[in-house]
């Protein structure tokens, strides 16, 4: 097959592609998105200018966007630390719900002491239910050598069973027990509620200031500690590390606990912060791990990115929510995020090679 | 006469290399032809051109005096050029009769297996390549596997087969089997190309010689006319000579720095690979293991380093136990290890030649106090051992997949022996280097042993162990089954007892 | 539990394991050739919500209108399937991303949702449906009658198709070189087999199966439009092809197995037989880790036939 250019692999990677890609894919998505509005009879500019307004203009969808980008933040870290590892932890969604049920439950629980102590619990209780979860899918993988990406799929299922059999199929600690007619969570302590900060007239919720450190302490430990430098030379050849005499299955379960942990504590922001009951069915409608593989992979899997990309996406999933209506159908948005995520996988590939016209093959091709 | 293969100015670049830069070659028809080169010189591609897999970027190929353009493998197949792999391109979980039907085309749409294996049947009788058209891939030996790949060419009516690097897998004897095998072919009318970096073998087998260098064609030369001498300076260029190093001091095999006793170990598949394996390493002494490859060597260099468990048996280093299947606990115990396969074993080739230079020492106080890195440090480290063990990178930064293999060889000896080792473990540390790298290698072992290192050389490349080492074993099947002395031994009896035969019928 | 108990499950786990087994078996034939395709889901609604605006928009016969819905939504599913195709195979990326991106970008809230909205798919019914047949007059017999003779076309077409399937894969010289480009790609291209062609070919061939499966959701489970109702089938689907061994035979039992836990927990609880729905909903994700447990280590590889090249995208001149 004779094709008008062949991709030549880079043998480096200059470090300008690492802003130039994402960009390049962010304008050729939203090239790709007016182009499908246009066709569905929509006019590209006004949709892309009410989305820019209802996410990004001012003070009020600024605190909208900062809410739906929390999770995603939590969740795209969650998928950055496993990915750098090279383990593809699409269990994110899972670990997440776990995490949420763990912090619902001392949220629920603590009653009677000083509110620093509860969220603390809370945060605690998060991070640990998510790490235990998460841990699954490492143990499986250093142990058995099974297939991480099919596992962490199927626990993201049993998950979302368990967060149903807690609220709507039985008597659980988590359901509320007045309501009858639709089953709903027990509210956590008012008092144990997590306040926002304002910061410049925007209220930044707790769960968000908490991603930014998160994001520092991860990029610190990934450059700077001998742990990082193991987690950077199994992503390179596992045989090495062996070689080198490290413990990689150890430290496959622990990027695996600290993956989950990250998301665990997404589900404690989002008891913490937002919803204040562990809301079996908002939790499962959000799709949070799933994107947060995409704001990872956007971000090329680097933590202050992930931030980025999260905020970005925030912006434009609140908007969606903001704009919903007859001639704003649902689906638009998750439909420029699938072409944001194309783009830019697509645009991974101009990382990796160079695209070079094909003269010479087309002379040398058989006739 | 018509040639049966000739190609004239092949140019093929690769990002960052000319693998050929104007190479000529003219075989004719009904002779052994070899083509001979360094590692690197570009034998491959040439073969890989010639073989439809690369497209070249200049030049032109004729068969049998009409210039084609393959463009698939399947073009030179139907050209009647058949290839036998150095890396066999089998399928390990189908049978020998599905891969010997593999891809093609005159096959009917329903597979019937009966009629192949009597067809592989008669095609293995009739040149003496003995194998059993049921069996899967990955039950066979590696010699039965490259009897595999033969068929398949002559299955396919292949006229012109070429053969890279075949005696790699064999033992010596199973290697004159093999050359048997293709005179048998020539007499019968096909052309064969053999692609060698051996010298003796290329003498033993040949009609013709091209010598290649540099990816550029040195000349072609009637094997008639020709000595080993003439060809090893046309490969390299100069006139070479390897003869047995001399040693200033002499081992002191009195305290011995490595044991092993009665060690067992498994392979990947779990099969015995390592069978009770009994034997000791002195100070400043060199002690080759000699073998065909597979014989359990790879597992032998990964239980001593650590990155394999073994089943019984015990390992000590200057008197202190090795517990099984801990590298870092080797590490500490002062074992060196230059494995096999460097580029993704002994290196992590996508990180920088720093990093790699501190691979096994990252965990230092010097380096990580507090767990935490210092890359200043990393970075001293690196530039000394650069410029000590005269490393060519452009900078520390680099990531080492990007550097030649002999410098690549060099980060590894520079880490490896400024650990100050009291064992070194080396699996095939010269092999696919130019000479100078090779030499360079030799010297810095022999520099070690006589600075105390007590070094154990597994080599399938037996004028190496013989030059190089005090005490030579033979490994077979996972089993020591000889242990002699350098000092006149017999090229021979080695030979043989690499094969298998017992010691009894070797002398 | 009685008989008739046991018939009703089975039934209805041949019923619902019909859809399954559809998008099983083109996972089955992508994953043969060596692509990873996560997408599975998302093709699903996509060909679901393709085969229901047809059924409601082409005019006719009822079967004429059937038919044309069916290779619609099948038609939907190969051009979702080429995308991912397109980005796995041509441009070598992650294909976990990739995969991941379709079911994203296609999914309950993506494309398949918004397809639904502006061709008002979902404010109509589906007035001409896949219906359950009888059989030769035979969908009353007892015991086998509602088991064999009343189902849809598509199941009997299902097993018609597991026994093509089989004998496609594993009896036939293209069966033999699809295998051998799913395990060892460089090999296949040197026995002169195009690995791109075969690859594309069968993910596409996948994707449309899986969007036929889809059309099973919405013209005969439902039918009716609703958004991400395919409920995690595709990801059922995606554990089903391991849980077969990337067999068609072994893909179709346990399509059925599958099938039977999800109608089990209604049949039981309309009985009140007490076991929980959501045990028995979680069963089939349990099994799936098991299975992947038992079959991980490279023996097993080896007897059981999971490709060896599958997620590795292939590239002819590297060095």
């Amino acid at each position: 097959m004779r094709t008008p250019v062949r991709l030549e692999r880079r043998l480096e990677q200059p470090r300008w592609l690492n802003w130039a890609i994402p960009v390049i894919s962010l304008v050729t998505a939203l090239v790709l998105g007016a182009i499908v509005l246009w066709l569905t009879g929509k006019n590209p500019l006004e949709v892309y200018d009410r989305i820019l307004e209802r996410g990004f203009l001012g003070k009020r969808p600024l605190q909208g966007t900062l809410i739906t980008a929390t999770p995603f933040a939590f969740t795209g870290l969650c998928a950055a630390v496993a990915f750098r590892m090279g383990v593809i932890n699409i269990g994110g969604e899972g670990q997440f719900y776990v995490g949420a049920i763990g912090a619902a439950w001392v949220g629920i629980a603590m009653t009677g002491q000083p509110v620093g102590v509860a969220v603390v619990a809370m945060v605690v209780m998060g991070m640990l239910f998510g790490a235990a979860y998460g841990s699954i899918v490492g143990v499986l993988k250093a142990r058995f050598n099974t297939n991480e990406i099919i596992t962490s799929l199927m626990l993201n299922y049993i998950a979302g069973i368990l967060l149903n059999y807690l609220i709507f199929n039985s008597r659980s600690y988590w359901r509320d027990p007045r309501s009858m007619g639709f089953p709903s969570g027990k509210s956590i302590a008012e008092r144990n509620e997590w306040t926002d900060y304002v910061i410049g007239g925007v209220k930044i919720p707790l769960g968000f200031l908490i991603a930014v450190i998160a994001a520092g302490a991860i990029w610190v430990l990934y450059k700077r500690t001998r742990f990082g430098f193991e987690v950077g030379v199994i992503a390179d050849s596992p045989r090495a590390a062996r070689y080198a005499g490290i413990r990689t299955r150890s430290t496959i379960v622990l990027v695996m606990a600290l993956s989950g942990a990250l998301a665990g504590l997404g589900g404690a922001s989002d008891v913490g912060d937002f919803r204040h009951i562990l809301d079996a069915k908002g939790l499962q409608l959000g799709g949070f791990g799933y994107t947060g593989i995409v704001v990872a992979a956007l971000a090329r899997f680097n933590p202050f990115s992930t931030l980025l990309v999260a905020f970005l996406l925030g912006g434009l999933t609140n908007a969606g929510y903001a704009l919903q209506g007859p001639d704003f159908p649902s689906g638009l948005v998750g439909t420029i995020q699938g072409l944001i995520l194309f783009t830019a996988v697509a645009g991974e590939i101009l990382v990796r090679y160079r695209i070079r016209p094909n003269r010479r093959r087309a002379q040398a091709v058989a006739s | 006469m018509q040639s049966a293969v000739r190609m004239t100015g092949i140019v093929k670049r690769f990002p960052g290399v000319v693998a050929n830069d104007g190479v000529d070659l003219d075989v004719r028809p009904g002779e052994v032809h070899a083509l001979l080169g360094e590692n690197g010189a570009g034998k491959s591609t040439l073969s890989n051109i010639l073989t439809g897999l690369y497209r070249p970027d200049e030049g032109t190929v004729e068969v049998n005096g009409d210039e084609v353009h393959f463009s698939s493998p399947k073009d030179a197949l139907h050209a009647g050029i058949g290839m036998v792999h150095q890396h066999f391109r089998l399928v390990e979980t189908f049978t020998v009769a599905e891969n010997v039907v593999l891809g093609e085309d005159d096959a009917p749409f329903l597979m019937n297996q009966q009629a192949v294996a009597a067809r592989v049947k008669e095609i293995s009788d009739r040149y003496g390549l003995a194998v059993d058209p049921s069996a899967r891939i990955w039950q066979l030996s590696v010699g039965e596997q490259q009897r595999v790949e033969i068929i398949k060419t002559l299955y396919r009516g292949a006229r012109i087969l070429i053969l890279d690097e075949p005696t790699a897998v064999l033992t010596p004897n199973e290697a004159d089997v093999l050359f048997n095998t293709l005179r048998a072919m020539v007499t019968e009318g096909r052309t064969v190309i053999f692609i060698s970096h051996k010298l003796d073998e290329v003498m033993k087998v040949s009609d013709r010689v091209t010598v290649l260098r540099g990816g550029r064609t040195v000349g072609t030369v009637d094997t008639a006319n020709t000595s080993t001498r003439e060809l090893a300076s046309m490969m390299v260029g100069r006139s070479v000579e390897f003869s047995r190093v001399t040693r200033v001091n002499r081992a002191d095999t009195s305290s011995t720095v490595l044991e092993l006793t009665d060690v067992t170990a498994t392979d990947d598949r779990g099969r015995v690979a390592v069978q009770s394996v009994s034997l000791t390493v002195g100070r400043g002494e060199i002690v080759g293991v000699a073998g065909v490859a597979g014989n359990g060597q790879r597992e032998l260099a990964e239980v001593i380093a650590g990155m394999r468990g073994f089943n019984a048996g015990s390992i000590s280093v200057a008197g202190r136990m090795l517990q099984s299947g801990r590298a870092r606990v080797a590490i500490d115990s002062g074992i060196a290890h230059i494995p096999e396969d460097r580029l993704h074993t002994g290196l992590a080739s996508s990180h920088s030649v720093e990093d790699n230079m501190a691979l096994k020492n990252y965990r230092s106080r010097e380096l990580s106090p507090f767990r935490m890195l210092r890359r200043k440090a990393i970075r001293d480290q690196a530039s000394d051992l650069v410029d000590r063990y005269d490393v060519k990178t452009p900078n520390t930064s680099t990531p080492v997949r990007l550097l030649s293999g002999g410098n690549v060889q060099k980060v590894l000896l520079a880490r490896e022996f400024s650990a100050m080792p009291k064992v070194l473990v080396a699996a095939s540390p010269t092999r696919g280097l130019d000479v100078g790298a090779i030499e360079t290698v030799r010297d810095r072992l022999v520099d070690a042993a006589e600075g105390g290192v007590g070094i154990l050389l597994i080599s399938e490349d037996l004028d190496e162990i013989m030059s190089l080492a005090d005490r030579i074993l033979v490994i077979y099947e996972g089993r020591i089954v000889d242990d002699l002395s350098a000092d006149g031994a017999d090229r021979q009896r080695i030979g043989l007892t690499m094969g298998g035969a017992t010691q009894e019928v070797a002398q | 539990m009685n008989t008739n108990l046991l018939v009703v499950i089975t039934a209805s786990a041949v019923f619902y394991g019909t859809p399954l087994f559809f998008a099983a078996l083109g996972g089955v034939f992508t994953e043969r050739s060596g692509v990873l395709n996560l997408g599975v889901e998302g093709t699903m609604l996509i060909g679901a919500v393709t085969g229901a605006w047809a059924s409601q928009h082409v005019g006719g016969s009822a079967w004429f209108t059937v038919l044309i819905s069916i290779l619609m939504g099948m038609a939907a599913g190969a051009l979702t399937s080429l995308l991912h195709a397109f980005l796995c195979i041509t441009l070598r990326t992650n294909q976990t991303v990739a995969g991941l991106a379709i079911t994203i970008a296609a999914g309950g809230v993506g494309l398949s949702s918004y397809f639904a909205n502006i061709w008002e798919v979902a404010a109509n019914p589906v007035d001409r449906p896949i219906r359950k047949l009888d059989v030769l007059g035979l969908g009353d017999m007892p015991v086998l009658g509602p088991i064999v003779f009343n189902q849809t076309i598509l199941t009997y077409v299902s097993w018609v198709m597991v026994a093509v399937a089989s004998w496609y894969l594993f009896r036939t010289k293209i069966g033999l070189q699809l295998r051998a480009v799913g395990e060892s790609p460089q090999t296949a291209d040197a026995m002169g087999i195009n690995v791109v062609k075969y690859r594309y070919l069968h993910t596409v061939l996948g994707g449309s199966l899986a969007g036929l499966g889809g059309v099973f959701y919405s013209l005969a489970i439902v039918p009716l439009w609703v958004d991400g109702m395919t409920k995690g089938a595709g990801w059922i689907a995606i554990a089903l092809v391991i849980f077969g061994f990337w067999r068609p035979g072994l893909t179709l039992v346990g399509a059925y197995l599958f099938g039977a836990l999800q109608s089990l927990g209604t049949a039981l609880k309309a009985r009140n037989v007490n076991i929980s729905g959501d045990v028995l909903d979680a069963l089939p994700f349990f099994m799936t880790i098991v299975v992947l447990v038992l079959i991980s280590s490279r023996f097993a590889h080896r007897r059981l036939g999971a490709p060896a090249s599958l997620g590795v995208p292939y590239e002819r001149e590297e060095r």
